[in-house]
């Protein structure tokens, strides 16, 4: 798929009014989290990623895996946008009875794995990546986290791993919006200088405005093309609830809902 | 067990290339065989079962087949919520081979038993549970789990339990064996405790004249519904062994079942009591204590239809 072909910045505009389209009013939470990585979605499912949507499950596809698996409404838009499944299923997002959770599920086509507790989903990728490591057709494996998620330490285990075994299929994305469950990441566990402590553990490091389409466009398609024997972290820059003013940068955004009056205000905006 | 379930699994890796093996650091002197012959497929996943689970999860996604070797805390409770999310939750080709069931790593002390295990994976949907009495018995549970698809846990002894089954029989997951009839009471059991109530029911007839049928139930989930309250029903009583507490085990799922019947006996759950056990010991030694010889369970038996 060419980027070229496709407009990224009218894609990522739609996906957030997807977003907020199948937002339950007052029911569904994690709002700011989707937002935030829109962009990131944007560039891997329009650019990046090798996938079929008719074929979910081609064995030669790349793999996406979202961590963070409470950011299912960006996942959700995503996959419907790119053809998984008729856009009229997002209505089914947190309702009674609906096939779409507020956290990731593998029922749906282009899910590749069930996600919701944080720490898993790169343990995972590891496990897709070693199952990969040796085939002729290599692909990419990437798996989408959040800052606050690497407070687990089941990360770190997986960092340690695939840094030692080289696993250069592997890409690690953070979706770095610098906020977390009871405030900024700053206040409750800064990372630091997250590069300096990734690195050392043999991953190459990059960072990068996870809001700007063609810094994004690069740095995937570097990573991807690239095979030097280490995996790949790449530290997205991200503004929590991005798209929606009152939500921006704001840790609540993690579990403010909005009602139906709101709702229709910023499909408005949008 | 353990030698004879490795030498099962080398053989599968040996005619499979979709077979896996990974280990949270363990396997001294049982593994190295495994190891240099399938260096791309046996993983040493280091002291990090979290990852070992997610990892595990990940290759059976990818369509592998997949064994994962610890000792059974470190294989079941570290990684609990990864075995329920990651592996259960997404139904995920995966079997977890626990080793040290019971007391079988006596003198290490209670950090390294496995008295708690059953009791916290009965209730995670999607999961088998398995727990042979023997070396026989758990080669013939592997091969049957290779050709399954689903999540499953089997419970192993260590090294040098007593043979059970004289030869390979025709096993069935999920349907219990009846290693003896009797008339007045039934004893269920599982795993390698078996022996001792083998014995045990040999002391019960010809000391006591107390006519015992002892029932293998080596499928702990799904359970045998119907072998449970076929031989229960018309005893004076039940009893159910297990090298495990008696809190949420094998006696838990029997006690389950016939509660929901009519005209059923009482059960006695004989297990490890719900304390933290302060002595080490060998196994054997620790099982006497412990009331789980074949004397210790003749005396609770005695001692419950006086």
């Amino acid at each position: 798929m060419k980027s070229s072909k496709i407009n990224l910045s009218q894609v990522a505009h739609n996906l957030r009014k997807s977003i907020i389209e199948m937002l339950v009013p007052k029911e569904s939470h994690h709002i700011g989290c989707s937002l935030s990585i829109v962009e990131i979605l944007t560039v891997l499912y329009f650019h990046t990623l090798h996938l079929n949507p008719r074929k979910p499950k081609d064995p030669n596809r790349d793999i996406f895996i979202l961590s963070k698996g409470h950011a299912a409404a960006a996942l959700y838009a995503t996959l419907a946008t790119r053809g998984f499944f008729p856009h009229r299923i997002l209505k089914e997002y947190d309702t009674n009875g609906g096939i779409l959770p507020e956290h990731v599920t593998k029922v749906v086509p282009g899910v590749e794995v069930s996600t919701g507790s944080l720490g898993h989903g790169l343990p995972i990728g590891i496990g897709f990546a070693i199952a990969n490591f040796y085939e002729l057709t290599k692909k990419s494996i990437y798996v989408l986290m959040s800052d606050g998620e690497l407070n687990e330490g089941s990360n770190w285990e997986a960092i340690m791993f695939a840094g030692f075994h080289k696993l250069d299929n592997l890409v690690a994305i953070i979706d770095a919006n610098g906020q977390q469950g009871y405030g900024s990441t700053k206040k409750v566990l800064d990372l630091g200088e997250l590069k300096d402590k990734i690195s050392p553990f043999g991953w190459n490091t990059y960072e990068t405005d996870g809001h700007n389409l063609d810094e994004l466009t690069s740095i995937f398609r570097l990573v991807k093309q690239q095979s030097n024997g280490k995996p790949n972290f790449i530290i997205a820059h991200t503004i929590k609830g991005k798209g929606i003013p009152q939500f921006e940068g704001k840790f609540e955004s993690h579990y403010y809902s909005i009602d139906e009056e709101m709702k229709k205000k910023i499909l408005k905006s949008l | 067990m353990r030698t004879e379930v490795i030498e099962k699994i080398y053989s599968l890796m040996k005619l499979d290339k979709n077979v896996y093996l990974l280990t949270g650091d363990l396997g001294f002197s049982v593994l190295e065989k495994i190891e240099r012959e399938f260096p791309k497929r046996f993983v040493n996943m280091g002291v990090a079962e979290q990852n070992m689970m997610g990892t595990a999860t990940g290759l059976a996604l990818s369509g592998k087949k997949v064994f994962v070797y610890s000792i059974i805390p470190f294989a079941t409770m570290r990684c609990f919520e990864q075995i329920r999310d990651d592996i259960c939750y997404n139904n995920a080709n995966v079997t977890i081979i626990g080793v040290g069931s019971g007391l079988s790593y006596g003198i290490l002390g209670c950090t390294h038993f496995a008295l708690e295990d059953i009791a916290i994976l009965r209730c995670l949907p999607n999961i088998s549970i398995v727990s042979p009495c023997d070396g026989i018995e758990a080669v013939l549970a592997i091969d049957y789990i290779y050709s399954q698809s689903t999540p499953v846990y089997i419970r192993i002894g260590k090294k040098e339990e007593p043979t059970i089954y004289q030869k390979t029989y025709p096993f069935e997951f999920g349907k219990g064996v009846i290693l003896s009839r009797g008339t007045d009471i039934t004893i269920f059991s599982t795993g390698t405790i078996l022996k001792n109530v083998l014995d045990a029911g040999n002391i019960l007839k010809d000391k006591y004249h107390i006519s015992a049928s002892i029932v293998n139930l080596h499928t702990i989930k799904p359970i045998d519904i119907k072998l449970v309250v076929q031989e229960s029903r018309g005893k004076k009583s039940v009893f159910t062994v297990e090298e495990h507490g008696q809190i949420g085990g094998l006696g838990s799922a029997v006690a389950e079942i016939i509660s929901e019947y009519d005209k059923m006996p009482t059960l006695t759950r004989i297990g490890t009591p719900d304390r933290f056990i302060k002595y080490i010991g060998s196994q054997d030694y620790l099982r006497e204590r412990l009331s789980l010889s074949p004397a210790g369970i003749v005396k609770i038996i005695r001692n419950k239809l006086s």
